[in-house]
Formats: C-alpha cells, sequence, structure tokens
C-alpha cells in the first residue's frame, strides 16, 4: 500500500489551501454573518479550475481524479463549508450529465459549469419526499415540442446562480420519475428567499417553483423513465463531495482545538501542556480526524479506481456518514477544550459546530445511507 | 528574451518541528523559497510587459527530489526547468549552489535577465545572486522593487533602508528581487497537471566538470533559541510606568 | 593571521565595525584597516577613531555599482594583506558580501547578529530555518567575508589613528544611476535605536498613531511596527518594520501594542534586553514571550499611557 500522494495532488491541495487562507478565510465571518457568498470568491474559484477537477480535459476539466477532488474541498470547505457546497453540488450536476447526457448534451453544458462560469444544480428533493421517486409531484407533460414542467423542488443549492439545472419530474401519462436538463431562470422559474440554515452559510439553498416551464424534447437526460438512475448516480458523487466538506469541518475543528490547548493559557503554562483532560482531547481528536481523513481520501481513490460502481456507492454513502458524523465529534470535543469560550460567536468553533452539526441530514440522511450501504453488503 | 528564474528548494517553514530545542526536518515537504516565487512573479511580469515574447526558465539545484520540487514552479507559470541533481546536496551552501546555478545557467545559454530572491527562505543569507554574477562575470542589482525593459536595457528600481534607487544597465543583468514586491499567482488545476509535461532538462552533478573545492562553511550549532522572560504580568499603566522607571528607561 | 579590513558605506556602522575587527584582533594578532570609497570625509571620521585608515577614489567606483565596489575591495584585501573582511550588514553591506566572497574565494556569513572569537575560531551566530533556529556558524576558508547586523558592536571611541592614499585600477560592470531619492518619509533607523514602540495589527485606529508617537518620544525611542502593519495598511513606512524581512533590532526596550509575536517576527526583536507587551488577547504568543505583560484593550490603554508618561494625550 502507498499512502503517499503524487506531486500534483500536493500542488492541488496546497493551491486550495493558498486560495483558503488568503481569499476564503478573511471574509468567513462575513459569509457565516451575511449567509452570502461573494462573488469574487466564486470567481477566484473558477480561475483556479477547482470547479473541474475530476473532470475530462476535452471538457474543460483538470482530468485529476476525484482524490484530488477531496483534498481541495477539504481545504476549500475548511475555510468555508459554503464554498464547499456550491462546488460539490456542481459537480452533482455535472456527473449526471456526464453519465447520461449525449455528447450533445455534454458539450452544451458540461465546459461552461466546468470553468465555474454557470453554477449547475440538481433537482430532487420536493416537500413531500426527500429520495422516494413514487411520491414525486412536480409534473412533467408532454407539450408540442417537448414537456412542460409544474411543481415546486425543497432545499436546492445553487438555485440562485445562473446556469443549468438537472431536475427529476414524473412524467404525468406514464407516471415514469425521468430527468431533464433545464436553464435556471427560464421563464416560469421562481425561487423561495434563501433558507437560514444552521450551518454551510453561503452556500445559497432554496426552494424553487416550475410554472409551466418549457422543457424542450432534446433537454431530456438519458431514458424516459431513467430519474432514479439519474439520482443514484446523484447520490455517489454528491457523497464523495460532501465526504471532502465535512472532512474539511474535521479538520478545522481540530486545528482550532489543538491552537486553543497550545495557546490558552494557565499560570503560565498552555492548558494543552498541564491538563490532562486536554491531552487526552487532544489524542482523540487526531485519532478521530485521522480515521476520518483515510476513509475520505480512499474514497477519491476509489472513485478514480472503482470496477463495481455498487461498491462505490456503498463506499460514498458510508464514508460520508462515517465523516460527517466524526466531523461532530471533533467539533464536540474541541469546543470542550475551549471552555466557556467555545460557546461565543467571536470563536470559530462555535461556527464550525454549525457547519459540522448538519453533515448527517444533508442529502441522504444517515440512517438512510446506512440502509443503502447495508444493502448492498448483505446482497453482495 | 530569456528570463532564467534561480529558485531554491527548501524544507516547507511552517511544517519544521522543534524537538528538544533541534529542528526536525524527517517527513518535511519540500517547497520553493517564498521570496524566490516572488523572483518567479517578477520573472513572469517583466514578460508580460514585453509583449509575452521570450521564455521564463527556472534553474535550481539539489537533491533528486528538486525533479518534483520544481513542479510547483512549472504549474505556476514558467516554462521549463533546467536543473542540477547532486544526490549528495540536502544543504548545499551558497558557494557551492552559486557554482552549480552558474554552470545551469550557462547551460541554458542565453541568459537575458537572471533573477533570485533577495535571500533563501531558509538560510536567507542572500549571496548566492552576487556570487552567481561574479562567476558569469555580469552587472548585478540587489533589493528590486521594479524591474522594466526597453530593448536591451533594464531599468531598475534597487530599495535601500532610506533611499530609492533607479539605476540602468545593458542586458544581460543578475537581479536580487524584494521580498513581497508581489502576490504570486495561484497555479490553476490544469496548470498543475500541465506541469510534470513541460520540458525539464537534467544536470547529473557528475556530468559537470567544474570544481567546487569543498565547504567553506561549519555550523557549529544550530538550535531553537531559548527565551527566558519574565513574563509579569502588570495591570495599570502607573504600575508599567513604575517598571519602566525602575528600569531606568524613564524618570518622572 | 594576515589583517582585517573595514568597510561600510555608512559611517556609524563603520565605526561598530571598527570596534569588532579591534575585538578580533586582540584575540588573534591581526592588524585592522578600514577602507572609504569617494569619501574622504569618513575616512577622517574613522581615522579620528584610531583606526588606519585608507582613502580609495575612482571615478567608476561608485556605490550603486556593487561589482566595481566589489572589485575596489578585492584590490584593498590584496594589497593590504587582509583576510578577514567585516562589512555591514545593511542592504548595500548585504549585496556586496556575496560579490566579493566569490571574487576572493572566501565563504561569507552575513546578518550576523553576535561574533565571538573561540579557540581562534571566529564564531557567528545568525537566524536559521526562518528564524525557527539560531545558528553559530564560523567561516574556514581562508579568506572570510562577515556582514555583520547594526549594533552588535558599539561604536569605537574617539583615538587617533592615521589616513593614507590607496591608488587601485577598478572598472565600473556598467550601471548607470538615473535616480537617487530618499523615501518619502524622514529615514528611521529603528535597528540603531535605543527604545522601540511597536505597533501590531492589534492598533485597530490609525489616529492612535499620533499617541504611540508621544509615547515614543518621552522614552525618547522610534516608533516600529509589524509588516503588515506597513505593507497592508500603509500606516507606516516600510523602513520601520521589524521581522526576518524587516530589521532585525536588539534595542534596551521594546514596547510592543497589540503584536500577536509570529516567528517571522520575533526574530527581529528577540535580542532586545526588555520586552514589554500590551496585548487585548493574554493568549497572543507574545505575551511567552515578553518580561512585563499588560492584558488590555489598546484604545483604553494608550491614552492612560500617554497622560501617564507625558501628562498629556494628543489630539
Amino acid at each position: 500500500m502507498n499512502f503517499d500522494f503524487s506531486k500534483e495532488e500536493q500542488l492541488i491541495q496546497k493551491a486550495a489551501k493558498e486560495f483558503a487562507d488568503k481569499r476564503i478565510a478573511p471574509v468567513a465571518g462575513n459569509i457565516h454573518r451575511t449567509n452570502a457568498m461573494p462573488a469574487e470568491i466564486v470567481d477566484g474559484l473558477a480561475d483556479l479550475g477547482m470547479f473541474g477537477i475530476p473532470f475530462l480535459e476535452k471538457y474543460g476539466g483538470g482530468e485529476a481524479g476525484y482524490l484530488s477532488y477531496i483534498l481541495a474541498l477539504e481545504q476549500l470547505s475548511k475555510a468555508s463549508a459554503g464554498v464547499g457546497m456550491i462546488i460539490s453540488v456542481n459537480a452533482v450536476g455535472l456527473a449526471v450529465i456526464n453519465v447520461f447526457g449525449t455528447e450533445e448534451q455534454k458539450l452544451a453544458y458540461l465546459p461552461q459549469s466546468i470553468d465555474g462560469k454557470k453554477i449547475m444544480s440538481f433537482a430532487f428533493t420536493e416537500p413531500g419526499t426527500g429520495s422516494d421517486p413514487k411520491q414525486l409531484t412536480t409534473t412533467v407533460s408532454r407539450d408540442k415540442d417537448g414537456y412542460l414542467l409544474n411543481g415546486t423542488k425543497r432545499f436546492i443549492s445553487n438555485a440562485g446562480y445562473k446556469g443549468p439545472m438537472v431536475v427529476v419530474a414524473k412524467e404525468s401519462d406514464t407516471g415514469k420519475a425521468t430527468a431533464f436538463v433545464i436553464d435556471k431562470f427560464c421563464d416560469g422559474y421562481s425561487l423561495s428567499a434563501p433558507w437560514e440554515k444552521i450551518g454551510a452559510h453561503g452556500g445559497g439553498l432554496y426552494d424553487v417553483y416550475f410554472k409551466d416551464v418549457k422543457i424542450p424534447a432534446e433537454n431530456l437526460l438519458g431514458q424516459n423513465g431513467g430519474g432514479l438512475s439519474a439520482l443514484k448516480i446523484a447520490m455517489i458523487y454528491g457523497k464523495i463531495g460532501l465526504t471532502g466538506l465535512f472532512l474539511g469541518q474535521a479538520l478545522a475543528a481540530f486545528e482550532e482545538g489543538l491552537r486553543y490547548a497550545n495557546e490558552k493559557m494557565h499560570r503560565g503554562e498552555s492548558i494543552g501542556h498541564k491538563f490532562e483532560h486536554i491531552k487526552i482531547s487532544v489524542a482523540d481528536m487526531a485519532m478521530k480526524y485521522d480515521a476520518a481523513k483515510w476513509h475520505a481520501y480512499h474514497l477519491g481513490w476509489a472513485a478514480d479506481n472503482y470496477k463495481d460502481p455498487l461498491q462505490l456507492a456503498k463506499e460514498a454513502a458510508l464514508s460520508k456518514v462515517f465523516v460527517a458524523e466524526t466531523a461532530i465529534d471533533i467539533a464536540r470535543i474541541s469546543m470542550g477544550i475551549h471552555g466557556s469560550y467555545g460557546l461565543m460567536e467571536d470563536y470559530k468553533i462555535s461556527q464550525i459546530w454549525g457547519d459540522a452539526i448538519i453533515g448527517p441530514q444533508v442529502e441522504g440522511t444517515a440512517p438512510l445511507l446506512k440502509i443503502m450501504g447495508a444493502g448492498i453488503i448483505l446482497n453482495g | 528574451m530569456n528570463i532564467v528564474v534561480a529558485m531554491k528548494q527548501i524544507p516547507d517553514l511552517q511544517q519544521i518541528r522543534i524537538r528538544n530545542r533541534c529542528p526536525v526536518l524527517d517527513d518535511v515537504p519540500l517547497t520553493l523559497g517564498k521570496i524566490d516565487k516572488n523572483a518567479l512573479e517578477a520573472g513572469l511580469k517583466i514578460r508580460e510587459n514585453a509583449g509575452n515574447k521570450g521564455r521564463v526558465i527556472v534553474v535550481s539545484a539539489g537533491n533528486r527530489d528538486i525533479e518534483e520540487t520544481v513542479k510547483e514552479a512549472l504549474a505556476a507559470g514558467a516554462d521549463e526547468a533546467c536543473i542540477v541533481v547532486d544526490e549528495a546536496a540536502s544543504d548545499l551552501e551558497s558557494s557551492i549552489s552559486a557554482i552549480l546555478l552558474a554552470a545551469a545557467i550557462k547551460r541554458i545559454g542565453v541568459a537575458d535577465i537572471i533573477l533570485f530572491g533577495e535571500g533563501s527562505g531558509d538560510n536567507y543569507s542572500g549571496q548566492v545572486g552576487a556570487r552567481v554574477a561574479e562567476i558569469l562575470d555580469l552587472p548585478q542589482v540587489g533589493y528590486a522593487g521594479n524591474v522594466e525593459t526597453t530593448g536591451r536595457t533594464a531599468r531598475i528600481t534597487r530599495v535601500l533602508e532610506d533611499r530609492e534607487e533607479i539605476v540602468e544597465v545593458e542586458l544581460p543583468v543578475v537581479v536580487c528581487i524584494l521580498a513581497d514586491i508581489n502576490e504570486p499567482r495561484i497555479p490553476s488545476v490544469s496548470q498543475i497537471l500541465k506541469a510534470g509535461k513541460k520540458h525539464k532538462e537534467i544536470i547529473e552533478i557528475d556530468d559537470l566538470t567544474m570544481e567546487t573545492s569543498g565547504r567553506r562553511i561549519e555550523t557549529i550549532s544550530n538550535l531553537a533559541p531559548e527565551t527566558a522572560r519574565k513574563r509579569e504580568p502588570v495591570n495599570t499603566c502607573g504600575a508599567l510606568c513604575a517598571v519602566l522607571e525602575k528600569e531606568g528607561f524613564w524618570a518622572r | 593571521m594576515a589583517g582585517i579590513l573595514i568597510y561600510s558605506d555608512q559611517d556609524p556602522l563603520s565605526f561598530e565595525l571598527l570596534t569588532a575587527a579591534r575585538y578580533i584582533a586582540e584575540n588573534t594578532g591581526a592588524a585592522v584597516k578600514a577602507v572609504s570609497i569617494n569619501n574622504h570625509a569618513q575616512a577622517e571620521a574613522l581615522a579620528g577613531r584610531g583606526a588606519e585608515s585608507y582613502r580609495i577614489d575612482g571615478k567608476e567606483i561608485i556605490l550603486e555599482d556593487t561589482a566595481a565596489v566589489a572589485r575596489a575591495l578585492k584590490g584593498a584585501v590584496e594589497t593590504l594583506d587582509t583576510d578577514v573582511v567585516l562589512l555591514s550588514a545593511n542592504r548595500r553591506g548585504k549585496e556586496l558580501a556575496g560579490r566579493l566572497a566569490q571574487m576572493l574565494d572566501a565563504g561569507c556569513l552575513s546578518d550576523v547578529n553576535a561574533l565571538a572569537v573561540r579557540s581562534g575560531r571566529i564564531e557567528c551566530t545568525r537566524n536559521a530555518l526562518g528564524g525557527a533556529t539560531v545558528a553559530v556558524q564560523t567561516v574556514t576558508s581562508k579568506r572570510k567575508v562577515i556582514a555583520l547586523s547594526a549594533k552588535v558592536f558599539a561604536a569605537a571611541p574617539d583615538g587617533v589613528g592615521h589616513i593614507s592614499d590607496l591608488t587601485l585600477d577598478v572598472k565600473g560592470s556598467g550601471i548607470k544611476l538615473m535616480e537617487s531619492r530618499a523615501k518619502a518619509e524622514e529615514a528611521a533607523h529603528i535597528e540603531t535605536a535605543a527604545v522601540l514602540v511597536v505597533v501590531g495589527q492589534g492598533l485597530e485606529n490609525r489616529k492612535d498613531l499620533a499617541i504611540v508617537k508621544r509615547i515614543a518620544d518621552s522614552l525618547k525611542g522610534e516608533v516600529a511596527c509589524s509588516k503588515p502593519v506597513a505593507t497592508d495598511k500603509k500606516w507606516l513606512a516600510e523602513d520601520r518594520i521589524i521581522g526576518l524581512s524587516g530589521k532585525i533590532c536588539k534595542p534596551d526596550l521594546a514596547i510592543l501594542l497589540g503584536v500577536s509575536g509570529q516567528v517571522q517576527f520575533m526574530v527581529g526583536i528577540r535580542d532586545a534586553k526588555t520586552i514589554v507587551a500590551i496585548n487585548r488577547d493574554e493568549n497572543a504568543c507574545i505575551m511567552q514571550n515578553a518580561d512585563y505583560i499588560m492584558t488590555a484593550d489598546l484604545q483604553d490603554v494608550l491614552p492612560e499611557l500617554s497622560r501617564a508618561l507625558t501628562g498629556t494625550v494628543p489630539s
């Protein structure tokens, strides 16, 4: 086994860290307070190719693989979970089109979102369902040249950015769930105010309303009835992104805790050097971060090297759960090291706590993902 | 126009650990000096201002790792690299680095502007640029805050402690760039992936016939400084004044 | 040992080099020789401090042409039979050091901030690994070039020396001086000040600099700063920066106001005799590295301290 990264992987990680330190970290507090992402951050990420790391060079991607993608997401998300959310969700849309799109669709949609000039969304969840295609109420009905889309989608990331959106809707005549790609802000597209969520601020989350949105026939993604397959792909690649994102929260919590343990003084000695329970907390954080890190990095490697897609689906689901839950553990320990100060908004750990706590419940709750993973394990 | 940028492979200073006052360099990733990155950025800007004509070539000398380390410079915009690999060289002293770098520059052939950082990130001795200028018998300008070229003339601002002077000199010239005069660009993902494909000329030390006549510096000790400050709390300005008075810095 | 040659473009630094050279000479028996280039006043001043002072004149030896100055010094080394060359570690001196060392096939140490002769070796102390460590090194080649930081030695006292002319034929390297101007603000010499009042990023209001200046004046000190205060905020000139890429200072007293104390900064101040740190954050690194520590808000402390020291607060 070789745990070394290639020079290219190291440099991508370093570029992400440098951008995070120099450009994101100074405004992270403001992103958190306003729940808004400055356009310069998105533009800067785009210039560095951070939206296209794993995608093919012929569509403008870095073709650097999913391990590089996770390494970069970890560093970027450490500074702002909202940044991780924007990139991860964009990559979900890209992955679905990459798998199901025709060459014409790929050429039409991939390059601009790989460049980060247009940011993708993926819309499945509705007020009445999280991931059950049978309960979808958003419908498409046949129109003369294509389809008409009507309904409401809930908790849709990146819905406030211009760009393509992959929508899964129920065909009104056949009852089948089918995926389409539409342009956000087309006629009939409207948005709620952004949700005020506990964490990942700056990664805008909206409800989206469709009223007689015209979809040309050529915007059908994959087969009629292929909506569930699209969801499965979205689940796999979404989990890879979120694993990187929540690994970033684990790292942020670990670093903040370690720093505080080293810097907070008690009668002339740092609490980390003085108190046994702080030492144990430091060990716990390190142990848990390492476990989460290797889970995540292996997932990145697996996404670049898998043979059986079901095995990748299992690993993506379970790694995301493990890393997200571990990020909360570390944040809790780190907060404990901070004592009363950890409860204050002035201290970064309080913000990291909010970013970490959302982990097990976004894009597939922990129980759902465990049940999915268990199904693959039990059925082989 | 060929712009040569000399860069030094150094341990990532942020990651050096101190154990029993001794620096531990094992497992510390290698990188290129911070001021060297300012020099590279300056080189890229000089080329841009010259209508993007010419090449930016990185030269470096170090152990085998340098072949990988130099990718960082190629990713950041250098066109090619010319490196001297000396397996034994983990800690080259300035006089030897200068000889190796001069050999690499001669191998490149045409070098119109040769850029260094004002000092390396680790040792910050600031000699190598001047030594290379002497070996190559070229004029030198240190602490450069700005470099412009018009035809075969360079106009360089040298920033001293209390003055700035503008000098002009015919190319070729060795210029040592002031720290932090620019913000080195962060390489993009695709530039990083392309770095490995750029041309790298690798010179094995054994293929060079020049003399390096051994070390000229001996290090007797290298330890983290001990801090033995009193750390006495002072609670009021009155108390602080009393301290300043007692120590003889102020009289009522 | 053959002789020791000293040279600095700056008079005060050359006087310190004279003391340093005499200290080495005491321990080795070498003769000390000072050179001045196109600067008769400096040659006289050095002679006035007891130096064997040599004047080198030459049209092409302009200070801006480092190679030409190095050539002149090489000529002096050869003519005056000196093996050790002491230079000042200001920018001119450091730029010169490498060039001269290469010409002389000598080892060279720059930014030397302590120097001692032990068992016949000149042991030089300088920062290494970006300031994380302090190295003691010695030059092993026969000829040695050492660039010494300011204030390592005191200026040589008055004495009676003599002046001679040294005639050398030195060619320039083609550097033409087009323009030379003093930096906008009056030049600060923080490296030679006995007292420094140092501003860090913890100072929130630019107008409080007036109070800081008043405090510095009351202690006959200079105002200095950490790097971001000059380069990012641009509140003070860059010649007031303390640290690895600023100036290395050894004042008797340093009062650090809102300075966090990162290693790159500490390198520039850790040799101060007494350090007072005032910071709002009791956990700031600097609080571990100061003699007197005060945890307080600068906005409250500055007017109060100004009043306590001077009786007034500038408006």
